[in-house]
């Protein structure tokens, strides 16, 4: 995945490229206000592509793309509804970019900004 | 536009308190829930945000039903009760941002016991103020960008106003030039040409308050002026009303600006289904008048432009043929927003009417042979106004292709698996469109085990499964989709497989009639039936379906 090989000859997108759309698709979703550094014991995760100041990890296992998201969200939305909004977003347009189906993306609320109370 | 001037004069005088908000806010919903379509269609992206308009109105519906019932006059409880409903509600970006403007705006008037001009300035500046905190970087162009002009023109008219009714138009003006600017804005909008669908319903949402103040209807769609290549003569066709014998169809230049209110309400008077499309400055009207008028939309435009082609067609001989395929149109039942609609796959006719008459709100047409794609699953509901779906496949080689529909669709869809007809119509009869998706669907699942099928049809190759053996044309009958029984005739047939069914347990049996079954041969085979089963009460449907003779629904 990431791949294609043409007649011309191979094309090859790197995670770090994925993660750059992800994470500016994430940053145009409203109600998030910012992204979390990835949590680094968050499990064996393969050694690709990790951007911890950027809270977004892309991985390829076999022929899938998984993207992994840390956001902040603005507290006083509903949270549910901005999470899954930024799981479309990321999700149109890598695909929309890529041409390829993207398994799946996992948003983790990694925390609340308040910036006002009512 | 007509405006009930004594009717604004006294609301005028009214101070705007809790109740009067809550009207206020019901009408704007009602007028956004009118105009949704229009704010669906504006989507330029097939998947975030899937219909702005529906997940709006959602949102606003969910707010509405947190102040229905509160009988508070003070105002700022008012606000934060539906602010707080909207943030419970949230439905996608454009509900989301809704929910953040009505907070910042419930937060500008917390104090407050009527909204004073002041307030109101300061509520709407603070729902600009939180909508934009929201997001790392806003994108101009959009909704948010709407709350801003609208916002900054309050502020900027605010001193000079005398009551909130006047800060309220002068807001939806505001909103209203937002909303055009747009495209200019957001380069993707212009390459659709379309303005921003969040933004526009925004806009529907306050101008419907307006409405309300002027007393105008908020059940009639607002007039539109498609784009000449979407005025659509074949859809006008099928709303032809008693005495409208003419179409009238006039291309013209317009000698100045044309003033679409006055035109419209010039045309309203003379016919009905009036359409108006535009094209660089070249413009098309289409309306259906009676015989004695069908001059007048003609004569009418020719003072006020330039005719370049006109079409007349007497629409009494296309009547007819409307009036012969409406009586096979089966008429389904409204889907109320938020309510969950039922999708089913239809192999024939009357079966189609019967789940019609049962509530079902789309009809798939596909059966045995002809399987229908995902995208026609897809393309029935995809317009609905709701997310709630639940597909009722009727067949077992189409409750694939209904579970990827419900793969590719972001609107919360359920598929029960019905593998048959009957298992379909005994699923819809316990269906609830006010209830839970998931529960329903639960309970449907459990409905549609109490039911067993039968299936009478004719072999298409000599065989032998599970022990009977089939020749090549012979008649044989399945029992939920088992062969158990071949036969010579259909009534040998559908005897043996009631004795398999072991119908003397049960109560009733339907007989839905396929295509090439006559309705005599139906009835008397019902009779047979009768005669053998003194205590079964047997019914005969209409089907419709092909290839088989007989679906029974053995219960």
């Amino acid at each position: 995945m990431g791949e294609e090989t043409t007649s011309l000859g191979g094309i090859h997108i790197s995670p770090t490229a994925v993660a750059t759309i992800a994470y500016h698709a994430t940053l145009q979703s409203y109600g998030v206000v910012g992204l979390a550094p990835k949590n680094l014991t968050d499990g064996i995760v393969s050694t690709i592509t990790r951007e911890p100041s950027r809270g977004i990890s892309v991985q390829y296992k076999d022929d899938e793309i998984h993207i992994d998201i840390n956001i902040i969200v603005e507290y006083g939305t509903r949270i549910n509804s901005v999470a899954e909004s930024v799981a479309n977003t990321v999700r149109f347009h890598v695909e929309k970019a890529l041409g390829l189906r993207v398994q799946s993306v996992n948003v983790h609320v990694a925390g609340l900004r308040i910036s006002n109370t009512d | 536009m007509t405006i009930d001037t004594a009717r604004v004069e006294k609301l005028r005088k009214r101070p705007i308190d809790g109740q009067a908000f809550k009207r206020l806010v019901e009408a704007g919903l009602t007028w956004l829930r009118t105009n949704q379509q229009v704010v669906n269609s504006l989507n330029v992206f097939p998947v975030p945000d899937g219909d702005t308009g529906t997940n709006m109105t959602l949102t606003l519906q969910a707010a509405w039903n947190e102040v229905k019932d509160m009988g508070t006059h003070h105002l700022g409880e008012m606000a934060a009760a539906f602010s707080k409903g909207a943030l419970m509600g949230a439905r996608g970006n454009s509900g989301v941002i809704t929910s953040q403007i009505l907070r910042g705006f419930s937060r500008g008037v917390h104090d407050k016991d009527v909204l004073d001009i002041p307030a109101f300035v300061k509520a709407l500046g603070e729902a600009r103020d939180t909508a934009y905190k929201g997001v790392v970087r806003p994108v101009e162009g959009t909704i948010l960008t709407v709350i801003k002009e609208t916002a900054n023109a309050a502020e900027a008219a605010g001193g000079s106003i005398k009551d909130a009714m006047e800060l309220l138009e002068v807001a939806v003006r505001a909103a209203d030039e937002a909303v055009k600017k747009t495209p200019e804005m957001l380069p993707i909008l212009k390459q659709a040409g379309v303005v921003d669908s969040g933004g526009k319903g925004l806009f529907f949402f306050m101008e419907g308050m307006l409405r309300h103040v002027y007393g105008e209807s908020l059940e009639t769609p607002t007039m539109q002026v498609h784009a000449l290549s979407a005025v659509g003569l074949e859809d006008a066709l099928e709303v032809v009303e008693e005495g409208q014998d003419y179409e009238v169809v006039v291309d013209f230049v317009p000698t100045g600006e044309l003033d679409l209110h006055g035109f419209y309400g010039k045309l309203e008077e003379m016919g009905t289904s009036i359409q108006v499309g535009e094209g660089e400055g070249m413009y098309r009207m289409h309306i259906h008048v009676p015989t004695e008028k069908r001059y007048e939309p003609i004569d009418y435009i020719m003072g006020i432009g330039t005719v370049t082609k006109v079409a007349i067609e007497n629409l009494m001989a296309q009547m007819d043929d409307i009036q012969k395929s409406k009586a096979s149109q089966i008429q389904f039942g409204a889907v109320e927003p938020g309510n969950i609609a039922v999708v089913v796959v239809s192999p024939g006719h009357g079966i189609s009417r019967i789940f019609a008459s049962l509530g079902v709100a789309a009809v798939v047409a596909g059966g045995q042979t002809m399987n229908p794609s995902t995208q026609d699953i897809l393309s029935s509901f995809e317009n609905m106004p709701t997310d709630k779906v639940i597909i009722l496949p009727n067949n077992k080689n189409i409750v694939m292709a209904a579970n990827q529909a419900k793969e590719v669709t972001v609107k919360k869809v359920q598929v029960v698996a019905t593998r048959t007809v009957p298992q379909g119509l005994a699923a819809m009869l316990s269906f609830d469109p006010s209830g839970d998706v998931e529960a329903v669907a639960e309970k449907m699942n459990k409905a549609m085990s109490h039911v067993k099928t039968g299936e009478i049809t004719i072999a298409t190759r000599s065989v032998e499964i599970d022990g009977v053996t089939v020749k090549d044309g012979q008649v044989i009958a399945l029992l939920d989709g088992k062969l158990v029984a071949s036969a010579e005739t259909v009534e040998s047939g559908t005897m043996e497989l009631l004795e398999k069914a072991s119908a003397a347990e049960h109560e009733i049996v339907t007989l839905f009639y396929g295509e090439d079954m006559p309705h005599v041969e139906a009835n008397r085979i019902a009779d047979v039936i009768r005669g053998r089963y003194s205590n079964l009460e047997v019914e005969v449907q209409e089907g419709g379906q092909p290839h088989y003779q007989f679906i029974l629904s053995i219960e």
